[in-house]
């Protein structure tokens, strides 16, 4: 047996310890219903309604983080300026952050007695407790999972390519769409995945600045807590499909990476 | 669960009375540590089925303290305390001044989720409310349609009722007295019959000779007085 091969084997054997650690729960929760049971569960009316809820706050959010995220991911690729990384940062906190101090911030800025609050309600608003603070919150916490993955995705790009198309004859924007976003596409499509997967999986930002409505506000991981204080087969049930939508961005998100390591 | 330290599993609105009752009996145990798991009676009912190590259960409603019992979780309860049941509203210039503009367009109310008893306290007291003509016809109804947020305890819905991001909540009148300041009340009508009870039990699985002792402090003069200084009713 050479060295490398035993050295290979030690690590294997180091690694087990957190391969099992987070395998075994998730495998637990696979396991803890059987699919027909899981199936007559997530037709339930709680399950249904957070799961319709969820999809379309989730598209929603992730079509915002794409629109508002990529200009900012551009700028910040192709341009070099003071307080760049500040920014840079300062976009990237969201990640850092807990989630439910989040919520207390977002509150705060945009809540009835926020900052905007008095603004926002002269203009006939009121966002705490409404499907737009859920998709808020979900921005809020998932923009940087594109934003990061668009701005490397960009940075990939080489701008002589973006140049060349220019004295080709092309517009800004024409070369920007039929050179640029082309090029990075797997990266902004892996980015996209991300953050949609951890805009689906938001709870505590969404419980504090949203509150827990079935039909209004209650998405998937609210409606995980709500059902597992009287139904556990449903909180189940809905873990477990929110397992698969978060295992479904991942493959997504992976598959697009690889294409982008093919193409480079 | 060592020798010294007793594990209290309570119903959030005890928080404060619990907090007292507890500083006082580790004055009177020296060495021992009262530690406190305070959340909706739900939630520590299910944490308590999923085999939290507890050694004492503080419920405040009869239903969930029952279910633990029948599932022989628990040994025999007892009732300790009673609390009213208000609706608060935020201080400053509140849109709701009285219990019929509960029902007034526009008024965000919340409630705790039906699972947390001061949910299902609120959900019975709004059906009680229901045959009042001076509230309006459809009252509950009304109010139930203006409901923008279950939550998961009591002490949740005064947070945000407090913050003034809803317009009104059901809590205790202790929770009321709780956010003193913050928070105007607007008493139920008389008669209604809404009262929360509240049982406590040593958990059977318990091993812990201080629990029995714990729960005759609260049923004791002292525990008994140190709720009542925080509203709580005999």
């Amino acid at each position: 047996m050479s060295a490398a091969h035993a050295r290979a084997r030690g690590l294997a054997l180091a690694s087990s310890v957190l391969v099992a650690f987070v395998t075994l729960p998730l495998l637990t929760l696979v396991l803890a219903l059987g699919p027909a049971e899981a199936a007559r569960h997530l037709r339930s009316p709680l399950a249904a309604r957070a799961l319709l809820l969820t999809l379309q706050t989730t598209t929603v959010a992730t079509l915002l983080c794409v629109a508002l995220g990529a200009p900012l991911a551009y700028l910040m690729a192709r341009h070099s300026f003071r307080g760049r990384e500040v920014l840079d940062t300062v976009i990237d906190l969201p990640i850092t952050i807990p989630p439910v101090v989040a919520g207390v911030a977002l509150l705060l800025a945009f809540g009835r007695r926020g900052l905007l609050g008095r603004p926002l309600e002269l203009m006939g608003l009121s966002i705490p407790f409404s499907t737009v603070a859920v998709v808020m919150a979900q921005v809020f916490i998932a923009s940087p999972f594109f934003v990061k993955a668009a701005r490397a995705g960009f940075e990939s790009v080489d701008a002589r390519l973006e140049e060349a198309a220019r004295t080709l004859g092309a517009s800004r924007w024409r070369a920007f769409w039929t050179v640029t976003v082309p090029l990075a596409r797997p990266s902004l499509v892996a980015g996209a995945a991300l953050a949609w997967a951890r805009a689906l999986s938001e709870f505590g930002a969404t419980m504090m600045f949203a509150g827990n409505l079935p039909g209004r506000t209650q998405t998937l991981t609210l409606a995980v807590m709500s059902a597992m204080e009287s139904d556990l087969d449903t909180a189940l049930a809905v873990s477990l499909l929110s397992l698969a939508l978060a295992l479904a961005a991942l493959v997504v998100a992976k598959v697009a990476a690889r294409r982008s390591a093919v193409l480079a | 669960m060592s020798r010294g330290v007793l594990v209290v599993f309570a119903a959030a609105s005890l928080t404060e009375a619990f907090q007292d009752i507890g500083a006082a009996f580790e004055r009177a145990h020296p060495g021992v540590k009262v530690e406190f798991n305070f959340a909706g009676s739900q939630v520590l009912r299910a944490q308590i089925e999923q085999g939290a190590p507890a050694d004492v259960f503080a419920s405040a409603d009869l239903l969930h303290a029952d279910a633990l019992a029948a599932s022989g979780r628990t040994r025999p309860h007892r009732a300790f305390a009673r609390n009213a049941l208000v609706v608060v509203t935020p201080g400053g210039s509140p849109r709701v001044r009285s219990l019929r503009d509960l029902a007034a367009p526009g008024v965000k109310v919340v409630l705790a989720a039906a699972t947390v008893p001061a949910g299902r306290y609120a959900r019975k007291a709004l059906e009680r409310m229901d045959g009042d003509a001076s509230l309006g016809a459809g009252f509950a109804e009304r109010v139930r349609a203006a409901v923008v947020s279950e939550e998961t305890s009591v002490r949740a819905v005064l947070a945000k009722v407090a913050l003034g991001e809803a317009d009104a909540g059901f809590v205790y009148a202790t929770d009321a007295a709780a956010a003193r300041g913050r928070v105007a009340v607007i008493a139920l009508p008389e008669g209604l019959g809404v009262v929360a009870t509240y049982p406590i039990a040593v958990l059977t699985r318990s091993t812990s000779p201080l629990a029995a002792a714990f729960m005759e402090e609260v049923l004791g003069a002292e525990g008994q007085a140190a709720l009542r200084r925080r509203g709580f009713l005999p």
